[in-house]
């Protein structure tokens, strides 16, 4: 599944294309589960240069109450930063915003520690 | 210091108007974004995560009380009330409106700010030793030196499209507090015996991708021919860098390829060539910047201070303080005060609205009124009289800003990351905060002494982890951040590029394996040795075990 996502042209804020307008939330992002159908929708908001700045389709995943993006970089931008929790997007706080603060993506390595056997 | 003239103040002028306009054009859709891109670029406007950033040029690091007040005043107009001091000196708005920037940049210039040279591949900000003009093992103001430069590279118009960006740091001073080893040009300066002033010319250092320490091109040029000798290096790289591979662009990879021996030939026969009358600086405008950075406004002051003494007898963390954070002045009675911008627990080099307002009034009352930015991110009072170091401890305390922990563990060096920036694999800031609250307890820093952790959060190094004792990069595996740990780096004297502890580990890990690595110190180290010390002595091995052993 994808969402189409992009930063807006006069302040750079995330913004995410519903399927007729774009939103500031993720929430009300439209998903494409249809290639051809995403690109076109790409390839529309490509045109929109007096609006938008580099729009790009990002891979979404179903979770546990609903969707979020699979990379932990689109749900930051989905989010704001985390050094500080009342600045972006989560400062709104809601059922939505916890959803995506709460998401793990694809990656489950826990990383390659526990190397050396001790004798 | 040096106060902007007609000209420079006219060229800030015209710079505002001209991006006034081109803003203009862009909103309005008679610009493409590609064309646009590198106008803002070269207006220090970048797109990152969130919103666009602004960087701000702070040239050699140098901020008069105004300046900062403009600062402050611009985070809480146009931002979000804080900005980011950054490892090149200069301050980043994270929260900035492309709508906004026309007069935020008149704003900027209405002190002498501005954000030339903050991006694209031109001859960047310059960066000097953060003592300048108040450390006594200095052998002259390199900022005089700094301030040259300046006035030479901006716009030059034959180095501002070079392969790659281009960073160069000065110092005059026998420790090296500038990190000119890891710089494209790292100047130092040396007096000989008769008085004569000449600088020592290092090339092709640099972080990144592709990590370099720079080898020295010329061991001592006179001053009088710095601007021409930096144009012959300058030319040689426009004309051999390469422009094939942003990998191999900057100057170190040219440096590295033909060798320093062959480099420094080809510089000397472009440098022969040259006609250096028309390029150097003539001796008349050098001093006139010189008398910009002359001395003045210092009292003559016994060396002891009665309050200064009595505060440390009286007062255990004011004496941690004068410890840790105040450091000796060349003038008699006088002292360079630190102030760390890493607070346990906050973001490191975050400085907000009323912190950068209260630093303004306390240089203006108590350091003649300057604030120097340092590239471990903290600012420092250069200036201090020792009898008003307490009142200056009292006034930072009320705002946070008195932490006690200058090149301890809690200082550490880490670039905006994930967090915010478009080009990071993994956030740094969550990483340096979870190492901070760890080490929290001052006395237990301060007994495991100085130690350098510096942590980016992508190849780029921007967090400097390469020359870190312990750096930190962040790389991402599958979308989720990973974190591999780097031993026995440093940017100073003893320059060096940190050694590979071992596979990356997840972000959890990473506060917890800092934990073992200072526990293997305290347990090796000798009398006197530092982090790094015992790690040159030890070895990596008993290290990585600490860190990759099964637990028990």
């Amino acid at each position: 599944m994808k969402v189409l996502t992009a930063n807006r042209l006069t302040d750079g804020e995330v913004v995410f294309w519903t399927g007729e307008a774009w939103s500031e939330r993720f929430v009300d992002a439209g998903r494409y589960d249809n290639d051809a159908a995403a690109e076109a929708a790409e390839a529309h908001a490509k045109g929109q240069t007096t609006l938008l700045v580099d729009p790009y389709l990002i891979d979404v995943d179903e979770v546990a109450g609903g969707w979020a993006p699979v990379s932990y970089r689109e749900r930051l931008r989905a989010l704001g930063p985390t050094n500080k929790l009342d600045h972006g997007k989560q400062a709104r706080g809601g059922e939505d915003i916890a959803l995506l603060a709460h998401a793990h993506g694809a990656a489950r390595s826990k990383g390659r520690v526990d190397l050396i056997r001790r004798k | 210091m040096y106060r902007y003239d007609e000209i420079d103040r006219e060229v800030l002028a015209d710079r505002a108007a001209e991006f006034r306009a081109q803003c203009a054009r862009r909103l309005a859709g008679e610009m493409t974004e590609d064309q646009f891109k590198p106008l803002r670029l070269m207006n220090g406007l970048y797109l990152q995560l969130h919103a666009y950033m602004l960087r701000i040029a702070i040239p050699y690091g140098l901020l008069s009380s105004a300046q900062l007040r403009k600062l402050a005043d611009v985070a809480r107009t146009y931002d979000r009330g804080y900005g980011h001091f950054t490892t090149r000196t200069n301050l980043q708005l994270h929260w900035i409106k492309l709508k906004d920037m026309p007069d935020i940049l008149d704003e900027l210039a209405s002190v002498g700010l501005h954000a030339i040279q903050t991006s694209g591949n031109c001859i960047r900000n310059l960066t000097a030793d953060p003592h300048a003009g108040a450390t006594a093992d200095e052998v002259d103001d390199p900022r005089i030196w700094a301030e040259v430069i300046r006035q030479w590279s901006t716009f030059h118009p034959e180095f501002s499209f070079l392969p790659r960006k281009f960073k160069m740091a000065v110092t005059a001073a026998s420790a090296d507090r500038a990190a000119i080893r890891v710089y494209d040009i790292g100047l130092r300066l040396h007096r000989d015996d008769e008085g004569a002033l000449s600088f020592e010319v290092l090339v092709g250092g640099g972080l990144g991708r592709l990590p370099h320490l720079s080898p020295v091109i010329r061991d001592r040029l006179p001053v009088r021919h710095l601007l021409s000798y930096l144009q012959a290096i300058l030319r040689v790289y426009n004309r051999h860098g390469r422009r094939d591979n942003i990998h191999k662009a900057r100057i170190k990879i040219l440096v590295a390829s033909l060798g320093p021996v062959e480099f420094a030939r080809q510089v000397e026969e472009e440098w022969s060539l040259t006609d250096k009358a028309a390029v150097d600086l003539p001796d008349t405008e050098l001093a006139r910047i010189r008398a910009a950075f002359a001395p003045q406004g210092f009292e003559t002051l016994p060396a002891v201070s009665t309050p200064f003494e009595a505060a440390k007898s009286s007062s255990p963390a004011f004496a941690r303080f004068a410890r840790r954070n105040v450091l000796a002045h060349k003038q008699s009675g006088y002292a360079l005060v630190n102030v760390s911008l890493k607070a346990i627990g906050e973001t490191p080099g975050d400085c907000s609205s009323e912190q950068m307002e209260a630093i303004a009034d306390i240089a203006e009352l108590y350091s003649l009124d300057e604030v120097r930015v340092t590239y471990e991110q903290n600012l420092l009072l250069p200036h201090v009289k020792l009898d008003d170091v307490p009142a200056v401890h009292e006034a930072l305390a009320a705002v946070g800003l008195a932490t006690p922990n200058i090149a301890l563990i809690s200082d550490i060096i880490a670039c905006p990351g994930l967090d915010y920036c478009a080009l990071a694999n993994a956030r740094a800031i969550p990483i340096a905060q979870d190492i901070a609250r760890r080490f929290a307890d001052p006395a237990q820093a301060e007994n495991i002494g100085e130690l350098k952790i510096k942590i980016s959060g992508c190849i780029n190094a921007c967090g400097h982890h390469h020359v870190g004792h312990i750096g930190i990069l962040g790389v991402d595996k599958k979308g989720e951040e990973f974190y591999q740990l780097t031993l026995g780096g440093s940017a100073e004297d003893d320059a060096a590029l940190g050694q590979v502890l071992g596979p990356a580990l997840p972000a959890d890990r990473v506060a917890p394996a800092i934990d073992h690595l200072v526990e293997v110190y305290l347990r090796e180290r000798r009398t006197g040795e530092r982090f790094i010390d015992t790690f040159r002595r030890a070895g990596l091995t008993a290290f990585k075990e600490a860190v990759y052993a099964q637990a028990h």
